[in-house]
């Protein structure tokens, strides 16, 4: 080292570049080994994928990938004039939208109303039994949902038909179905959507509390003026990746229970996808629209991470 | 300060014990509220325990299940009868153990470089990582990937895509920056390479954050049975996931599976069988769940700490 930096300097810049940048990868080629297999991983898994998205702009043959034709945007184009794809985009809005504008306060609340609570075991055992229905899945809710509904021996039902005297038939009625997503979505992920907000809670020192009440500050004052701008930062971010997910109406929960007579209201984007595509091998048509929900999702946390910068809050990124 | 020393006259704990009736009121209100939120967290997965055990006309009877109505054990011996239920239990623990392990490895491997700012190209690195968290390619071009690969029907399909994610990266990397530099320094002049470092003392230290992410990666993997119907079209290697979706969305086809001729005087019938298939998916969860949950919180906790 010190005997190289004394000689003067002879070779170009760059060639000293080089000759660091190979010592140090040299240096370190036991990180990179490390590296190897993630790098590996998100390459073919990842990276390759996101390369195939190539034959939405082909008319992909999957019996010889050699002769797709290269056809620009004309699967773009057809699915904006497919009255079919226009309604999945239709329902995949309104289903997100719904179960944000219900789903995404009441965490908030429970958080709140829990934080009030003075006893540290009920709170304990509260907090327990609310996150488990998130570690359930969809299939076995879904099981669950389909017995509380069941057309004869579902409670549900029977607490539906003695107050309104119908029997209604919610897996199939085209009029219930989305609120039975919204309710069951929120049910599932309402306990375990608290937690986020009791790691922003349990940051607040509690000095403020105490100096708050000697100031005569009431209970209510002080989840004015102390807890909800403490949490303030928290909402913000959830709210961003609450954005990011506008174009995911819940894949999982709607593709375990809906059927032909509600396809008109709970088809989304991806069940969609999964029919055109695999069912019908409809390749080139259904990356398409699998990609332009991929892009619009993209374009959104991108949008909204740049504003909540913008106006002064912490993004995500 | 003036307010301030007029308070230190009274006491404060007097201050807080005298409460308003108005807050009194909502206290207990708040209360019943979280005890009634409660028992709806559980009442389900009574209601199908208890509907599983009962017999076959009262299950039909429908209604509220606070105990078993006729008690008998028929229905479980018919579940237990399927196949399908041991092969997917097969698949599902071979997915959730294989993938949650190699998966979690893989992310530490991949997360820890990663937190070296000496590391050339780690910057470029991490971008590529984090941007697959922001941007999918979507499902058909990952079910080409699978078929592409050759692991169509095969159980590594189940594993493989979800191996690593982004997202978990971030909360490794960050947990990996809180660790002091020196201990890896004085490893250092001991001889050992960075190799070493990692798996005999960063990998020691970092059995919490391990356990987290290990745990999430389980959830993940018991739970999924959207990779089944993509990539698995063997019935004998279905997820046990994807078994139970085929018995409660198809009826005919539970009641066969389970070995229930419909014309033989049975006590078992679809309703029940589907309430004791229900039961036998979710029980190993809840068996585990107490004992784990904090891992869970813990989860979150460091998740939010922004890296």
């Amino acid at each position: 080292m010190t005997t190289a930096s004394t000689k003067p300097v002879k070779k170009p810049r760059s060639g000293g570049y080089w000759a660091r940048l190979g010592k140090n990868l040299i240096r370190d080629k036991w990180l990179y080994l490390l590296l190897l297999p993630g790098l590996v991983f998100f390459f073919i898994f990842k990276y390759i994928p996101m390369y195939d998205l190539r034959i939405a702009f082909m008319d992909y043959n999957p019996f010889d990938p050699s002769k797709s034709q290269w056809v620009g945007f004309q699967q773009f184009t057809d699915l904006f004039t497919k009255p079919a794809f226009l309604k999945v985009f239709k329902n995949t809005i309104v289903i997100s939208l719904w179960k944000m504008v219900i789903g995404f306060p009441i965490p908030i609340i429970l958080a709140l109303l829990m934080n009030e609570m003075r006893s540290i075991k009920f709170k304990k055992v509260s907090q327990t039994l609310l996150y488990l229905p998130y570690f359930i899945s969809w299939v076995i809710m879904g099981g669950l949902i389909m017995n509380f509904l069941d057309p004869s021996t579902g409670i549900i039902t029977a607490i539906i038909k003695a107050f309104t005297g119908q029997d209604m038939q919610v897996l199939t009625s085209k009029s219930a179905f989305v609120p039975m997503l919204v309710i069951s979505d929120v049910y599932k992920g309402m306990g375990w959507g608290t937690i986020i907000y009791f790691a922003a809670l349990s940051g607040v020192d509690p000095q403020l509390y105490e100096a708050a009440s000697i100031d005569g500050a009431k209970r209510f004052k002080q989840l004015l003026h102390i807890t909800i701008p403490a949490i303030m930062p928290t909402v913000i971010i959830m709210l961003i990746l609450n954005c990011n997910n506008i174009l995911n109406a819940g894949f999982d929960q709607i593709f375990m229970l809906y059927s032909a007579p509600v396809y008109d209201v709970a088809d989304i984007i991806d069940t969609y996808v999964y029919r055109i595509g695999i069912k019908q091998t409809n390749y080139s048509f259904s990356t398409a629209a699998g990609m332009f929900k991929s892009v619009i999702a993209l374009i959104l946390i991108v949008s909204v991470n740049f504003a909540a910068k913008k106006s002064g809050n912490e993004g995500i990124w | 300060m003036a307010k301030a020393i007029d308070a230190m006259e009274f006491p404060a704990k007097k201050n807080k014990i005298k409460t308003s009736t108005g807050e009194k009121i909502f206290t207990v209100f708040n209360y019943a509220f979280f005890t009634l939120l409660c028992l709806l967290m559980l009442y389900p997965f009574w209601h199908v325990l208890m509907q599983s055990l009962s017999s076959m006309e009262e299950a039909l009877k429908g209604g509220v299940f606070l105990y078993p109505k006729g008690f008998n054990l028929d229905t479980y011996v018919s579940v237990f009868k399927n196949p399908q239920i041991y092969s997917g239990f097969g698949t599902t623990i071979f997915a959730t153990v294989v993938g949650s392990v190699l998966g979690t490895l893989v992310t530490a491997m991949t997360a820890y470089p990663l937190s070296k700012t000496r590391l050339r190209g780690g910057k470029i690195i991490m971008v590529l990582v984090l941007f697959t968290m922001i941007f999918n390619a979507g499902m058909i071009p990952n079910y080409l990937l699978i078929r592409n690969l050759g692991l169509y029907d095969n159980r590594w399909a189940l594993v493989l895509p979800m191996l690593v994610s982004a997202y978990n990266c971030i909360i490794m990397k960050s947990f990996f920056l809180s660790i002091p530099e020196s201990l890896e320094e004085s490893a250092r002049i001991d001889g050992a390479n960075d190799m070493r470092i990692f798996f005999s003392i960063i990998l020691p230290l970092s059995k919490a954050t391990i356990a987290t992410i290990l745990l999430f990666n389980a959830v993940m993997y018991w739970n999924d049975y959207f990779s089944t119907v993509l990539y698995i079209q063997a019935t004998d290697k279905w997820s046990l996931q994807a078994v139970l979706r085929n018995m409660l969305t198809n009826t005919q086809q539970a009641m066969q599976a389970a070995g229930v001729n419909v014309r033989a005087q049975s006590n078992t019938n679809a309703v029940t069988i589907k309430a004791a298939s229900i039961v036998v998916a979710t029980v190993p969860i809840l068996v585990v769940y107490p004992f784990v949950q904090k891992y869970f919180v813990k989860g979150v906790m460091i998740g939010g700490v922004k890296g």
